[in-house]
């Protein structure tokens, strides 16, 4: 296999470990800032890291330590910006659900749904001013869509052709619920077309097709100084089951926030046997010694990282 | 008993008193039901609950449209920063529908968020601002005795107001407390008598006036103790008697507003009383007060008790 493709693979690898080293901290208690895990989002925070020209900005949510991890590469500055050391990535100034970089082309990140889409909004307006070619890419959730912000700045980028992407991670969930039991299903693919919009709808965590296929509707977006949206159903991994009386078999827990508590150190960190787990896939393409081997590796070198 | 499950409780209690009631908001009746403030109030309300989108800004106008309709709701939230993409509804909406004098209530509960470590967003300890900016009622509770008068009061009382109470100390057991008096309208709530001092707290600050007036004690000085818990302007002639009797005001607010509705207080006090000694302790903001810390006032209450008596 191409050089290339290994380093996919060890990115998707490296991004699960080094999301199981904070939640082993964070089992413990160590942190005071409230943190979002995103163990099931590798694929596409790869993806997007990959298909990026240096020009290109990230706008992000309060889930944002999958792309802030994958965009530095590192673990202990993170990890230090969660214990709000002064030597963390923005000296212990943003925590956790603020988290930016601007080093790293991550210029934005916002709490408060729905907010970071019209800051993008703005700052890819300002490319334009500025003649820079760059695109702007906005993530933004199921639930923080349907604050009024998503279709405001759906329309804006739209109507003053700006290259750029908003990336809907699907999760199917907010909070503790489910799309379903809180309103009606929205098809992306008729709202995009409705405003002119190319839309792209990723699933099962192919890490080469999600490569080609962001890096595709990127230029796409720069080529047609238009707004492209994209959404990527995933699953958030971290649930767990509830054992109770009213629920012997267990009671489905979804995970949102916070430590994952079902979720160890372990020999390779696959949680799940099945495309929904970004790292099940790779069986496609390397042995699972192969793949043991490339996990091991990667992990030394975050305890020498973080020791 | 949790400060979160007694105030539950009053909820459960009050909800299941109205016809009719739109219990809403997001997660109202889902997971952790913000962490457990509204947990299992579907099935003693018998009106509806819903579990709604990500919309506050609609969810506000919602509210108003339901009263229009002659239909009462409670807007239940977990963070009272979410309710700043509610303000074009809370100002331009309100101001139309005040004038109507509605029969129905409209009640937004948001949960005020002081623990500090969420960063410079999702960080709003705050509630002085949302009601001076269209005149809105507003209470905040911090124990048993102001919850359960505010929440028979209020929740469902015709009219539009705000409910809330702090994030640190719903997780924490409820602060018992007996009350000497309380306004009429739960404007504010005196808990003890003393002649040689009067410590007035305004927002969450009543933990902190509390352990003030036992450090005191412990030293023979013996303070009267109130909690302001309305956030609009009233009147304060029972605590500005205390104050002239006194003459000497310890005055606590944590509140991160630039806006105090202490500030307005200590207008009323400055002309109205002679003092002969004051303490006022609110907050310094800087740009380093919305880094990630925690939220919490440090109060040296030896150094109070030596300077109040000067
Ligand atoms: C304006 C606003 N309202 C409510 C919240 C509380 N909140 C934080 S995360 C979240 C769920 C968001 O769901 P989604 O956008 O799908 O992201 P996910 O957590 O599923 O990745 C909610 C409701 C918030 N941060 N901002
Ligand atoms: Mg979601």
């Amino acid at each position: 296999m191409e050089q290339k493709k290994i380093d996919i693979i060890k990115k998707i690898i490296w991004l699960r470990l080094a999301q199981i080293f904070v939640n082993q901290r964070y089992k413990k208690g160590d942190f005071l800032v409230p943190i979002h895990l995103a163990m099931g989002h590798e694929t596409i925070a790869v993806a997007v890291d990959e298909a990026m020209g240096k020009q290109d900005s990230l706008f992000l949510t309060h889930r944002n330590i999958h792309y802030n991890l994958v965009k530095m590469g590192t673990l202990k500055e993170e990890l230090d910006e969660y214990y709000l050391k002064s030597d963390g990535l923005a000296q212990g100034h943003l925590g956790s659900m603020n988290l930016s970089n601007p080093d790293k082309n991550i210029n934005y990140t916002s709490s408060i749904l729905g907010n970071n889409l019209p800051v993008g909004c703005g700052f890819a307006l300002a490319n334009k001013v500025k003649n820079i070619n760059g695109v702007v890419i906005i993530v933004t959730g199921d639930g923080a869509i349907e604050e009024g912000s998503f279709y405001e700045s759906l329309l804006f980028l739209k109507s003053n052709n700006l290259p750029s992407i908003v990336l809907v991670e699907n999760n199917e969930w907010s909070l503790a619920t489910r799309i379903n039991e809180r309103r009606a299903n929205i098809d992306f693919s008729k709202l995009a077309n409705s405003l002119g919009i190319e839309y792209l709808s990723l699933q099962e965590n192919d890490p080469f097709e999600y490569k080609d296929k962001i890096s595709l509707i990127r230029a796409n977006a720069l080529e047609m100084n238009s707004p492209v949206l994209v959404e990527v159903k995933l699953t958030t991994l971290g649930y767990w089951y509830m054992q109770s009386e009213e629920h012997p078999g267990g009671k489905f827990i979804n995970y949102h926030g916070g430590p994952a508590p079902e979720v160890d150190e372990k020999e390779y960190p696959q949680l799940v046997s099945s495309n929904e787990d970004p790292l099940f896939p790779l069986n496609n393409y390397l042995s699972e010694d192969e793949l043991i081997d490339i996990s091991n590796e990667l992990s030394e070198q975050l305890k020498e990282e973080i020791s | 008993m949790k400060y979160v499950q007694y105030i539950n409780s009053l909820l459960k209690e009050h909800v299941s008193n109205n016809d009719d009631l739109v219990l809403y908001g997001q997660n109202v009746d889902a997971g952790s039901c913000l962490s457990g403030l509204t947990r299992g109030l579907s099935s003693h309300n018998r009106g509806l609950t819903i579990n709604t989108t990500n919309s506050e800004n609609s969810l506000v106008g919602i509210g108003f449209g339901l009263m229009l309709n002659d239909i009462s709701s409670v807007f239940f939230m977990k963070q009272m920063d979410f309710l700043l993409l509610g303000i074009d509804q809370l100002v331009n909406t309100y101001n139309v529908i005040r004038q109507k004098r509605p029969s129905a209530s409209f009640t937004i509960f948001p949960v005020t968020v002081d623990s500090g470590y969420e960063g410079p967003q999702s960080s709003l300890n705050n509630f002085d601002d949302f009601c001076s900016i269209a005149g809105i009622e507003g209470y905040s509770f911090t124990n048993n005795v102001d919850a359960a008068s505010i929440i028979s009061k209020h929740l469902t009382k015709p009219g539009f107001r705000i409910l809330s109470t702090g994030q640190r100390i719903l997780q924490q057991e409820v602060l018992d407390l007996q009350n000497l008096y309380e306004d009429n309208d739960c404007n504010y709530f005196q808990y003890k008598k003393g002649d040689d001092a009067s410590i007035v707290c305004f927002n969450n600050s009543l933990s902190y006036g509390l352990e003030l007036h036992n450090v005191m004690r412990k030293s023979s000085i013996e303070s009267s103790l109130f909690s302001v818990n309305s956030h609009l302007y009233s009147n304060y002639s029972r605590i500005l008697d205390d104050i002239r009797g006194s003459k000497r005001l310890i005055l606590i607010d944590d509140t991160k507003s630039r806006n105090r509705l202490s500030d307005r207080f200590l207008v009323d006090v400055l002309s109205e009383c002679t003092l002969k000694n004051k303490i006022i302790i609110t907050r310094t903001l800087t740009d380093e007060s919305f880094y990630p810390c925690k939220d919490t006032l440090d109060i040296d209450y030896n150094k109070i008790v030596n300077d109040i008596t000067l």
